[in-house]
């Protein structure tokens, strides 16, 4: 059913360290290929989402198909599987190169191999991808593309002599890089005779087409009508609809073998398909599915609440589409005294839990809180009962505690020789242990840490990219859990324990914290009617405190010549700005106060 | 039900102060544009009052911007809205440095009964600070000259100046008391820093240091015990007076009498009793063009009791009644018990009254009430 050959067939993501120019590769592919004509064309057309392009980031993976004629006369079909680069996204990486032959590896020309290079490169090798290293940003004077060689050639182990060299922003190389694609990407191989294997690489919900499944297609095809098996999931649907994305999605009769498309499912269920299961035909199945691939694992909780109590089945609702096409979002219901009814969510990292949180607000239109992001503990009880402790209101009492362990990592930074010292000093604040140094070439240095992940996710990575201006990068994968001496500080409003600001913390760094978080909270939190004393606490010694003053003045004297509705509009804005405010008791607390804990300038 | 309350606006100054956001444009020493918008002005005060529209009107209030600035314009103007009507309080504001002896006198002899005064402060830095182009001396003279014509006088005065002091703020006060001819009435106002002011500006920019809310509130608790001490009576948040000086105008627009307003920018209202009432905005300077906003009986209730936290008197019964009436009983008791729990109110005789600080804390307080709505 294919309507081209499949040796004609070229699927290829492109990997890169954040902010290496992926995108603006993308766009100049699209552009050079006709798929959008230039008119048309808005900056980062894969990144979809506002906060993508607001933020310059991708965090959904996208698949487009163009059409390339070729030097050699023919026309090739083109699936170009966009990643993102962040390190908390790692996952979607993974899932997009599960779908390809091929990945072009973006180096920025001025930057050189980074720790998102290094990691997306291996993970690539790993897929046994054929590589096509492309050096981006050769327009910009600080360019010196023969040394990126080097380094590709030296730190990841791919030849390079091949390497096209190109601008994202100019368009030059971009030709060549088309050709390199056609020559160094291997044709999928696969049997349109054989039942259907098709792997669902990612899919959303769509209010009136129900769940749409973006596929890859290894064996067989998928055509409108078909009767469809998910092999995991095992429910059974009809296919309403078959398209590509072109990259506004355009139906087709068929995706066949080797090719990238979406499938209309109409499942009314978000949860009924799952990311990573593979699709086969209803009447005749295919013997063994497809391996999945490697899950992600959440690795940061935070304390997801609705401002306004209503909102709580809304969230719910909320997080169940987001699911669809984010499957790492994992949560459990949490009850705050402080907050009410919640969820206990798991991201992948700190960005991922702001990118969910902000498309929550915009997408469903919520007003959310969220706290202090706290990481898996294991807690050993003194009656022998180990508990996973993901909030610090579900800590045991401390004598009931026997001991406690906490998830560490092995970190790697690559920085420039001159910061190693910072980021030394860096590491050690944040309770970790230098392990091994390597003087990748004289203007890289590969840094290895043993650190917990608790420090990790506070300010870490905003610190090390201040303390490096910029250039260090970073990449972690768990390693195992070691015991800490960890206490529970608590924080008290006008005397009352507010559970929503409790925090797990190493010991010797709670009396630094505790201030600083006092601090910061005395900042955050307006004057009020009254006093409202700030403490910090462990158990029932207080270690910290501060002093919100009680406001003296509020008002508005002047009544210019009876304009009241000048007045009644102060009084609405005033009003506005409480609806962003949660009631701790009396105490009115604004949302960034239950963050506090990222903006405590150690 | 017809107006019993008419103001009038004059959107010109010779220059601009610093902290104004209000409408007036500086005309520099060029009368013209001035000239021209007062006849126009005036066309609408006869085109009113040919309508009968001005026939039940009690209280009148020329406001700015800066009156005082037309000179016999604003004589015109007077002699104008007084074919129509015979008002008890016709109030005109004045700035020191266009209120002359001659033109006080002027307007005496064409019925205005009361000049309120932008005095601010007696403290040259503190007025060159905000953009005023009058000196102490001046403001002074003004005053004096306002008395001896046989008129009623009121002055503004501002805390919270870039660099004023508590010391500097008593004097200001000590010194507008002790002159000869002591006004019968003062405003105290605390400074507003506004969106896209100059003060505003410069403060952002760091080039003024404004005090804060801690200062402005001291100044209002010195204000308010200094001048209860020589007679003045506060009655409301911002107004003081000696007996008999109130200004009924002013307590006319906190009490839900309906007003006229004309002139560009000039604010009106008209009570619909059941029905709600209308509030409009001249948009122009012809008077054909009007901003309109309806309000609805519930909301109209709930700005009569915002409004009457701002007086001493505070919520009389009738008032309260209504209001049970209007919304919930059990919607206002909430309102009232939290005002009271919180110290901005308290009861007085079957009435609810404010407490100092609960005017110290108007917006809070207001805002209890408004929420009715």
């Amino acid at each position: 059913m294919n309507t081209i050959d499949t040796s004609h067939i070229r699927n290829f993501s492109i990997v890169a360290h954040i902010d290496h120019g992926k995108s603006t590769i993308s766009d100049r592919i699209l552009e050079l290929t006709r798929t959008v004509e230039e008119r048309d064309m808005a900056s980062q057309l894969l990144d979809t989402m506002d906060i993508e392009r607001e933020r310059g980031i991708t965090i959904k993976s996208n698949a487009v198909r163009v059409m390339y004629d070729a030097d050699d006369g023919e026309t090739y079909q083109f699936n170009l599987i966009d990643t993102p680069g962040h390190v908390d996204f790692t996952y979607e990486v993974s899932r997009s190169l599960a779908a390809c032959e091929g990945a072009v590896l973006v180096v920025d020309a001025t930057q050189g191999v980074e720790a998102q290079t290094v990691s997306n490169a291996s993970l690539a090798m790993n897929a046994d991808l054929d590589i096509v290293p492309a050096i981006n940003k050769i327009d910009l004077p600080s360019a010196h593309p023969e040394e990126v060689k080097e380094e590709i050639e030296d730190e990841l182990a791919i030849p390079a002599d091949d390497a096209v060299c190109v601008s994202g922003k100019t368009g030059e190389g971009i030709h060549d890089l088309l050709e390199a694609i056609v020559f160094l990407v291997s044709p999928p191989r696969g049997d349109a005779d054989e039942p259907l294997k098709a792997l669902i690489l990612d899919s959303y919900f769509d209010e009136y087409r129900g769940v749409v499944a973006t596929v890859r297609v290894f064996d067989g095809c998928i055509k409108k009508g078909q009767s469809l098996r998910m092999m995991q999931g095992g429910e059974d649907f009809l296919v309403d609809g078959v398209g590509v994305k072109r990259p506004a999605e355009t139906p087709v009769d068929a995706i066949g073998v080797g090719e990238v498309g979406f499938v209309v499912t109409g499942l009314k269920d978000p949860e009924a398909v799952h990311v990573g299961d593979t699709l086969t035909d209803a009447a005749r199945p295919c013997a063994e599915p497809l391996p999945g691939y490697r899950e992600a694992k959440p690795m940061v909780y935070t304390g997801l609440f609705p401002i306004d109590n209503k909102d709580y089945e809304n969230l719910r609702d909320a997080l169940e589409k987001l699911h669809v096409n984010d499957p790492s979002l994992v949560w459990s219901p949490e009850t705050s005294v402080a907050l009410g009814f919640g969820f206990r969510v798991g991201f992948l990292g700190l960005l991922h839990m702001e990118v969910v949180k902000e498309r929550l607000e915009r997408e469903f239109g919520l007003a959310l809180i969220a706290t202090s992001p706290s990481v898996d503990y294991h807690v050993y009880k003194t009656d022998g009962e180990m508990v996973c402790v993901r909030s610090p209101q579900d800590l045991p009492e401390a004598t009931r505690i026997d001991r406690i362990e906490e998830p560490y990592l092995k970190a790697k930074v690559i920085v420039p020789p001159e910061y190693t010292g910072a980021v030394m000093q860096l590491a050690i604040d944040h309770r970790g242990v230098t392990t091994d140094m390597i003087h990748l070439s004289q203007k890289s240095v590969e840094m290895r840490f043993d650190m917990p992940l608790a420090e990790l996710i506070l300010d870490f990575f905003d610190q090390l990219k201040s303390r490096t201006k910029g250039y260090a990068s970073l990449d972690y994968e768990f390693s195992e859990y070691r015991v800490s001496e960890l206490v529970k500080l608590d924080i008290l409003l006008s005397g009352d324990d507010v559970d929503a600001l409790s925090f797990i913390v190493h010991k010797d760094k709670a009396y630094g914290l505790a201030r600083g978080l006092c601090d910061k909270l005395k900042e955050i939190i307006p004057r009020q009617l009254f006093e409202v004393p700030i403490q910090g606490a462990i158990g029932n010694k207080i270690i910290a405190r501060s002093t919100v003053k009680a406001r003296r003045k509020d008002v508005l004297a002047k009544c210019y010549g009876g304009d009241i509705s000048r007045k009644r509009k102060l009084l609405e804005k005033q009003k506005e700005g409480k609806k962003r405010m949660k009631a701790i008791g009396s105490v009115e607390v604004p949302q960034e106060a239950f963050l506090a804990i990222l903006k405590v300038d150690e | 039900m017809g107006y019993r309350a008419l103001y009038l606006h004059i959107p010109f100054c010779r220059s601009k102060c610093l902290y104004c956001d209000f409408d007036s444009s500086a005309c520099g020493s060029s009368h013209e544009a001035l000239d021209r918008y007062v006849e126009r002005l005036i066309d609408q005060v006869h085109a009113c009052g040919a309508d009968s529209e001005l026939s039940e009107i009690e209280t009148v209030y020329i406001g700015g911007g800066t009156p005082s600035l037309a000179g016999d314009g604003l004589v015109e103007l007077v002699r104008a809205v007084r074919t129509y009507c015979d008002p008890s309080e016709f109030t005109c504001e004045a700035n020191p440095e266009s209120f002359t002896d001659l033109l006080s006198r002027k307007l005496r002899q064409a019925g205005v009964s009361r000049v309120s005064i932008g005095v601010q402060s007696l403290v040259p830095d503190e007025l060159a600070a905000i953009g005023r182009i009058h000196g102490p001396g001046q403001a002074l003279a003004a005053i004096a000259a306002a008395k001896r014509a046989g008129m009623s006088v009121s002055c503004d005065l501002m805390c919270g100046l870039p660099g004023q002091t508590v010391e500097s703020w008593r004097s200001t006060l000590e010194h507008v008391l002790a002159a000869p001819e002591a006004p019968d009435h003062i405003s105290v106002y605390p400074l507003q820093l506004e969106e896209g002011t100059p003060l505003e500006a410069l403060e952002r920019s760091g080039g003024v240091m404004v005090p804060d809310e801690d200062f402005q509130a001291a100044c209002m608790e010195i204000a308010s015990d200094i001048l209860s001490s020589s007679g003045y009576r506060r009655y409301e948040v911002a107004s003081y007076a000696l007996p008999g000086h109130r200004c009924r105008h002013n307590i006319a627009y906190w009490t839900g009498v309906s007003y006229l307003g004309l002139g560009r920018s000039a604010a009106g209202m008209l009570d619909l009793g059941a029905e709600g009432r209308i509030r409009t905005r001249q948009l122009d300077d012809e008077g054909l063009r009007f901003e309109r906003e309806e309000l609805t009986c519930r909301e109209a209730l709930a700005e009569d009791l915002m409004l009457a936290c701002r007086m001493v008197d505070g919520i009389p019964p009738a008032l309260l009644g209504r209001a049970a009436r209007t919304v919930s009983a059990p919607a206002l008791r909430d309102a009232v018990d939290r005002a009271v729990a919180s110290g901005l109110a308290r009861w007085e005789g079957g009435s609810l009254v404010p407490t100092r600080r609960g005017w110290l804390e108007g917006n809070e307080l207001f805002g209890l009430f408004w929420d009715l709505a």
